[in-house]
């Protein structure tokens, strides 16, 4: 099973909105995942435990060194937008895990 | 509906504009305020928040969602405060996609509470005709007009 995780700053606020939108579209997708939450600073230790972390795209530098130990960073612009989410996992491959 | 219940409980507020991000978050903050849920220090440390972290909290465009942890200090009470402005807000000088007409301010200290609100909130922004409409809202009204509409969907 595939295993993300949604990181913002406090994690109380964007990473609970992506959480519900990813599930959402990878669920459409027919994707088993287990979707995770939680602020940017305990994302960043606990990145590597996942295949990808979802983030604004404000947040995508701080994952830098998961990033290089093969960590998908998925930066979002329109936190709401299905569409757009589809498309980065479609392009990550994550809908083929 | 989510919309429905802010006018209820007093949590709207409708403005011209703000030439200062800053004075739209605590203008976002002051019918939570009011109402006893929240107090300065919050306020306080959204704004810290959007200056430690930028511009996140404008989560897609014209939809901003001010908020620092949960459980904060001076938080007293679970709840969202909307606010309106006619003219946008700008929180990237250098980025209109970080311009903000819709203000929905967290706040909590009860995370099933919260997480209830975010389902609704989330449904709500996600309906692409319902947030046109709320541009167009200019008062509690025109809100309720909105929440009408939408809730037999």
């Amino acid at each position: 099973m595939l295993k993300v995780i949604a990181a913002c700053g406090n994690g109380m606020g964007s990473s609970q909105m992506i959480k519900m939108k990813i599930t959402k579209v990878f669920k459409k997708l027919g994707v088993d995942v287990q979707v995770d939450h939680n602020s940017v600073g305990a994302a960043t230790s606990m990145a590597s435990n996942y295949d990808a972390v979802f983030v604004s795209q404000n947040f995508v530098n701080n994952f830098a060194n998961a990033a290089g130990r093969g960590v998908k960073i998925i930066g979002l612009k329109n936190l709401l937008s299905e569409q757009e989410i589809e498309e980065k996992i479609v392009e990550a491959g994550l809908d083929k895990k | 509906m989510l919309l429905k219940e802010l006018v209820e409980k007093k949590l709207t507020c409708y403005e011209e504009g703000f030439d200062d991000w800053k004075d739209a978050v605590k203008a976002n903050g002051v019918p939570l305020k009011n109402e006893g849920y929240i107090d300065d220090s919050y306020l306080d440390a959204v704004i810290a928040c959007v200056e430690k972290y930028g511009p996140y909290i404008v989560i897609a465009p014209n939809i901003a969602m001010p908020h620092s942890t949960e459980g904060a200090p001076g938080v007293y009470k679970t709840g969202i405060g909307f606010m309106k402005t006619e003219r946008p807000v700008h929180f990237d000088p250098n980025d209109p996609e970080k311009d903000a007409r819709l203000f929905f301010m967290l706040a909590s200290n009860d995370s099933e509470a919260h997480l209830n609100n975010m389902m609704q909130l989330a449904d709500m922004l996600s309906n692409d005709d319902l947030v046109a409409d709320l541009l167009n809202a200019k008062n509690d009204e025109d809100v309720l007009a909105v929440a009408a509409k939408y809730s037999e969907e």
